[in-house]
């Protein structure tokens, strides 16, 4: 396929997927900087598979893969001693601050906390829709553990809800539980 | 109740505005292939060497034999090299109606002629960066002045990518996806006359990952919504000289043909047809079975009669159909027929009458051609590499049968759009190293 060809498929995608991978990483990681760093590396990746990408219709796919991969590949490159930023819910107190802290920002606090793996399962299973087996496929894991991640996940989350005495957490819709 | 999907949603519904570096990528991209490809070819070295004393053993025994180098076959039909192409010079041959010149692409976002209304204004975009407010604005350009007239903001589109589907005096059109990847076709119509945008989507047209959209006569817009698509053989495709996948003869893509009303959203009409690739003409419609890959037959249906018939294109062997386009008499075809020796590729515009009959097809290493909706020009970029003399825009004009070169070098940037007259055709030119380019927009002289 012609260069200047791959490079126009792959801008349209890249201008299509931009946002949603973005999007995808700043629930991983909790920073829009950070995330734009990891949909940008997730999008090279993508560019380098690209010819063999495009006739299996997989490039969305591909492309939420490495944005994962870039995003457990950053973590693992950080620093111990470096602290994810997060906005801490349990410290805020007093009328004002109570106010102003929202679910979403509970969320966000709570996703925090999660070990990066669960974190990357919820995001995908809730955020992408995916099922079990395509969250399987991108975290390069069995479909077990994405179950037992998944279940650990949903249940840390639900009780950091509730000490923060934040509404019921619940993943409405689904009435059988993925695992 | 906290609905965590929803949660989620909100989570990240009001993001900050996020700039897409794609030239970045690209280079960054480009440049670990090219990593990769030096390994890879140091392997391929080496088991070459390991092939040659072999052959060298062989050969002191019985002799050997080298294989004949691996060109590109001749096209069954009357066939132009891109050296049979003749210099175009301005004002005898063409005149330039306007030029814009960004110096520095890779250093940010920039301006762009996008292309040419019916009454010859130029759409002019200011794309979406610092200073901007990462919006995009447009206006409509005097070519004569220089002179814009800005539009009112077209609201909720943010970055997303826009595509113009017509540009006419009354009204400008132009398609967008909501929601990035496998979302609703929208389009985005300006009113000339009320100076007003509204947007429209169609909640009964299938959601789609591209907005493959284009006009037909009636005013209406012809969607092709995917169908099926073609798979690769098992072990997947052979590695060409150089070093790219060679998906030459891919089996191809279908897709479902619908066509939406562009003042009604619940007016929505699946064609009942499978299609490759479209093209309209004031008086019939063509298609191909298939595209990016064997195309198959082409189908002629007049649109006041409803008459059909069909052609075999003739099409080599090996050729993926890659762009179609279509006047009352001429289809036009452009081609990726397989890679030979050296990397040589077998890239072909083919022009065959509507009827079937080959007219002529230029073949040449990293001819793209394409020929916009209702032009009478095919526009033939060459991208044969960054010092290679050949690279550069060609035309072929299909009322005269005129090939001419109208310019050497090509920039590294996808730029350009529809124009609003037969004869109009846009080229851009690199700048600065390449590292910016000048957009030109000229009229073929008759």
């Amino acid at each position: 396929m012609d260069r200047r060809q791959v490079d126009a498929e792959f801008s349209e995608f890249a201008a299509a997927s931009h946002s949603r991978l973005r999007s995808t990483a700043y629930l991983l990681c909790g920073d829009w900087d950070r995330a734009s760093d990891h949909a940008q590396e997730g999008l090279i990746r993508v560019y380098v598979a690209w010819p063999r990408l495009v006739r299996r219709g997989g490039e969305l796919a591909y492309a939420r893969k490495a944005v994962v991969s870039a995003f457990l590949d950053a973590s693992r490159k950080r620093s111990s001693t470096e602290r994810p930023r997060e906005p801490d819910i349990e410290l805020a107190s007093g009328e004002d601050v109570a106010a102003q802290v929202s679910d979403r920002a509970a969320l966000m606090a709570a996703l925090a906390r999660l070990p990066e793996r669960q974190r990357a399962c919820v995001v995908l299973r809730y955020f992408e829709d995916l099922d079990v087996r395509e969250t399987a496929a991108a975290l390069r894991c069995s479909e077990g553990t994405v179950k037992s991640q998944s279940s650990r996940a949903l249940a840390s989350l639900r009780s950091m809800f509730e000490s923060a005495s934040r509404d019921e957490l619940a993943v409405i819709g689904e009435r059988n539980l993925p695992w | 109740m906290n609905d965590l999907k929803q949660l989620l949603r909100d989570t990240v519904a009001d993001a900050p505005p996020g700039h897409l570096d794609l030239a970045s990528i690209v280079a960054t991209g480009h440049r670990r292939v090219r990593a990769r490809r030096t390994t890879a070819f140091g392997g391929v070295a080496l088991a070459v060497a390991g092939v040659v004393v072999a052959a060298s053993l062989v050969g002191s025994v019985g002799g050997d034999r080298a294989e004949p180098a691996s060109t590109p076959p001749r096209p069954d039909a009357p066939t132009m090299r891109l050296a049979d192409a003749k210099r175009a010079v301005e004002g005898r041959d063409y005149d330039v109606l306007a030029s814009y010149t960004n110096e520095n692409l890779n250093r940010d976002n920039g301006q762009y002629l996008d292309g040419v209304t019916d009454d010859g204004l130029i759409l002019f975009r200011n794309g979406p960066r610092d200073g901007t407010g990462w919006q995009q604005h447009y206006a409509l350009m005097d070519p004569a002045t220089g002179e814009k007239d800005w539009l009112p903001d077209l609201k909720g589109v943010g970055q997303d990518q826009l595509w113009p589907v017509e540009l006419g005096a009354d009204q400008l059109v132009l398609v967008s996806l909501e929601n990035g990847l496998r979302g609703a076709m929208r389009a985005h119509v300006f009113d000339r006359t009320d100076q007003e945008w509204r947007t429209l989507t169609w909640p009964g047209l299938p959601k789609t990952d591209f907005p493959r959209a284009q006009l037909g006569p009636d005013h209406r817009l012809y969607v092709r919504i995917p169908a099926t698509q073609g798979e690769p053989p098992a072990g997947g495709w052979p590695t060409a000289s150089d070093g790219e996948a060679d998906d030459a003869d891919a089996a191809g893509d279908t897709f479902h043909l619908w066509s939406v009303s562009l003042t009604e959203s619940s007016d929505v009409r699946d064609e009942q047809l499978s299609v490759g690739d479209v093209a309209f003409t004031a008086s019939s419609m063509m298609w191909t079975d298939r595209t990016n890959g064997d195309a198959g037959s082409v189908h002629v249906r007049g649109l006041a009669s409803g008459d059909e018939h069909s052609f075999d294109p003739h099409a080599g062997e090996r050729c993926n159909l890659l762009g179609f386009g279509a006047t009352d008499d001429r289809v036009v075809m452009s081609e990726y027929c397989g890679t030979y020796d050296d990397g040589v590729r077998d890239d072909r515009v083919q022009i065959l009458t509507a009827d079937g009959a080959q007219v002529v097809t230029l073949q040449g290493s990293g001819l793209d051609g394409v020929l916009p909706s209702g032009s009478e020009v095919v526009n033939a970029s060459v991208y044969a590499g960054d010092d290679d003399s050949r690279s550069g825009t060609y035309v072929y004009d299909l009322s005269s049968d005129r090939f001419l070169r109208i310019s050497d070098g090509l920039s590294q940037w996808g730029l350009g759009g529809p124009t609003g007259d037969a004869r109009q055709v846009m080229w851009h030119t690199p700048v600065n190293h390449r590292n910016g380019a000048t957009q030109w927009v000229g009229r073929l002289r008759d």
